[in-house]
């Protein structure tokens, strides 16, 4: 049985919104701008996507019929309806203002966690989604960069006390463009399953619709998500969120803000790299972006 | 029960029932004091200890339900420096929210599953690939009882390596190994790598079993093997579960080495050799000294005594 929003701290599952796709795709942008209009809050990447989605898809994978594996088949029901109750227990601990409140949103930015949405859009069905889509030769072309030598990356392990190792992003290019195309194949592949068996509020966003025209397509997912916004309240987060009002030294090659610019792949990969992509990732990018051109 | 021990007891039983969700507290679930956990690593006779336990009148045994690794590896390895944060699904600041899941998750699985020993059954959980978990699952259901079961690494780290070669029983899972780490293709890669996994499992298994303060034992693989009989008294009268000694004589019997048929043991076999310091014939002399290096201080702790490579420990 599902808990009741007593039982979940008054966590409205219908006001949950996530945010998935993959990393680097204009996630904390696009939830950044959402989680500072009043009444919705952010929650930065509680990876729980990933905490079930893992085990599940990929380390014990061929164990999803075994009825001894705690998430088997045959058992489904019982542990969607634990993770349901885990997330909103988890939410509501965190984010009592949103629980408290009639009409709170949280947007739940998730984009590593992507691998699970499968599960959490079953386990809570009356939330909504947003999948956040981006080339994935610009997908590829950024983590490339951060996970170079001294980016953005090594600091952030600093900041958890640890080193980064030389990463393959620099000894072996090449394996880490393939690498890192099927990461995007098995996030954005999961998400975009999660998207269409989904029959709840849900919208696709590209990233480069975002860039084009960004206040646009934000009151295009907020209508389509039908939650309520004030539009001016939505064009000041939209402003203050914008490229150029990022100090020009926070940005750049090495940087968490490199350069957001569509297409921007043609400048960083080879074109032996972009083609691994295309060869890799060609499904979604054909399914994804039909008149894009290849490399 | 000591005193002292009946202290940690009822703490421990306090514990539990903070954690309790009012939605799981059926009256025909498992009692979470008459589960026994048995953790330690892969290929260390946790499937033939949790036999001859689950085989008993009012007992089950629940094969690797894999829900330590659900958590445990995700926690430990893979969330780096958020773990003391807001953000993060299992913030130590938010312990209590995933703390109380965690253990629904597994009464609630248990009670669907084992229906037959609800109210006063035991279940007996083997859960050697979960171990990375160990600690959190006894956080998280601090009633129930613990068994460490460990053996040799050397012998392990041969027993995986002949599972998951070309002819093992366990050749199917290749498909997923990187091609560097299958045993045959790379096998003193495959030895480090299992040994650290080793290491990793029991660590944690050790971690669990120094915090934990209900009722637990460790257990040797090697003294399972040499007196199973008078090792496994030990291991009901230390968890203080009752057992009927004919009945636990009938089925230590049962699950022998001697009595499996001969057709179902020998190489490539789940059931290989139950040779304790048979990594001899099996590791090279590098091997085992890859082993030696990387387990070295747990062998010191729970293997004093044993010859290496390079001599006495």
């Amino acid at each position: 049985m599902m808990p009741t929003a007593e039982e979940t701290g008054g966590m409205r599952p219908e006001n949950l919104v996530w945010v998935f796709g993959t990393a680097r795709t204009g996630s904390s942008w696009l939830s950044a701008i959402m989680g500072e209009t009043g009444g919705y809050s952010r929650w930065h990447e509680p990876l729980v996507g990933h905490l079930f989605g893992n085990l599940y898809y990929e380390r014990a994978g061929h164990r999803s019929e075994d009825e001894h594996f705690i998430l088997g088949g045959r058992y489904r029901d019982l542990w969607l309806d634990t993770l349901r109750r885990f997330v909103l227990d988890s939410a509501a601990a965190r984010f009592p203002e949103v629980a408290a409140r009639d009409g709170g949103y949280l947007i739940i930015k998730e984009p590593q966690g992507s691998m699970g949405a499968p599960l959490l859009m079953e386990a809570l069905p009356e939330s909504r989604m947003i999948l956040l889509v981006r080339d994935p030769r610009d997908v590829v072309a950024s983590n490339l960069d951060a996970h170079k030598e001294g980016t953005w990356t090594a600091d952030l392990m600093r900041k958890g006390g640890k080193e980064k190792p030389r990463s393959l992003a620099e000894s072996r290019p090449d394996a880490f463009v393939k690498g890192q195309a099927r990461r995007y194949v098995r996030d954005v592949g999961n998400a975009k399953n999660a998207y269409d068996a989904h029959g709840g509020g849900k919208v696709l966003v590209r990233y480069e619709d975002l860039r084009a025209d960004t206040l646009k397509t934000m009151k295009r997912i907020y209508s389509t998500l039908e939650i309520p916004v004030k539009e001016a309240e939505l064009a000041r987060s939209v402003e203050k969120h914008s490229w150029e009002k990022i100090p020009a030294e926070q940005k750049g090659e090495g940087k968490f803000h490199r350069k957001a610019k569509p297409g921007g792949w043609r400048e960083d990969l080879t074109p032996e790299q972009a083609e691994i992509v295309e060869v890799v990732a060609g499904s979604l990018l054909r399914e994804l972006y039909p008149v894009r051109s290849t490399a | 029960m000591t005193p002292r021990f009946k202290q940690a007891w009822r703490r421990a039983l306090r514990k539990g029932a903070s954690l309790r969700s009012p939605t799981r507290r059926s009256s025909r679930g498992i009692r979470p004091e008459n589960i026994v956990w048995i953790f330690g690593t892969g290929r260390s006779g946790s499937t033939w200890l949790g036999s001859m336990m689950g085989g008993l009148e009012g007992c089950a045994m629940w094969n690797e339900p894999l829900v330590g690794n659900l958590f445990g590896n995700f926690h430990y390895f893979r969330v780096g420096g958020r773990k003391s944060g807001r953000q993060y699904i299992l913030g130590e600041p938010y312990k209590e929210t995933w703390l109380g899941p965690m253990r629904d998750l597994v009464l609630g699985g248990a009670a669907v599953r084992f229906p037959e020993v609800a109210e006063d059954g035991y279940l007996v959980i083997k859960e050697p690939n979960g171990s990375i978990g160990a600690p959190l699952l006894m956080e998280a259901l601090p009633e129930s009882r613990m068994i460490f079961l460990i053996r040799d690494p050397r012998d392990v780290v041969a027993s995986s390596m002949y599972a998951r070669n070309e002819e093992g029983w366990l050749s199917g899972r290749r498909d997923a190994q990187r091609p560097a780490s299958k045993p045959d293709r790379n096998p003193n890669v495959y030895v480090r790598m299992r040994a650290n996994s080793y290491v990793q499992q029991i660590e944690k298994t050790r971690q669990a079993y120094r915090a934990y303060g209900g009722r637990k034992v460790l257990v040797r693989y090697e003294d399972l093997r040499a007196d199973t009989l008078r090792t496994m008294k030990r291991i009901y009268s230390t968890l203080e579960v009752p057992v009927e000694e004919a009945e636990l004589a009938r089925s230590v019997e049962k699950h022998s080495w001697e009595n499996i048929p001969e057709e179902e043991k020998g190489e490539g076999k789940k059931r290989r050799k139950a040779k304790p310091g048979g990594w001899r014939e099996d590791l090279s002399a590098r091997q085992a000294e890859i082993v030696e290096d990387i387990t070295a201080p747990l062998m010191n702790e729970f293997y004093p005594h044993t010859a290496t490579m390079r001599g006495a420990l």
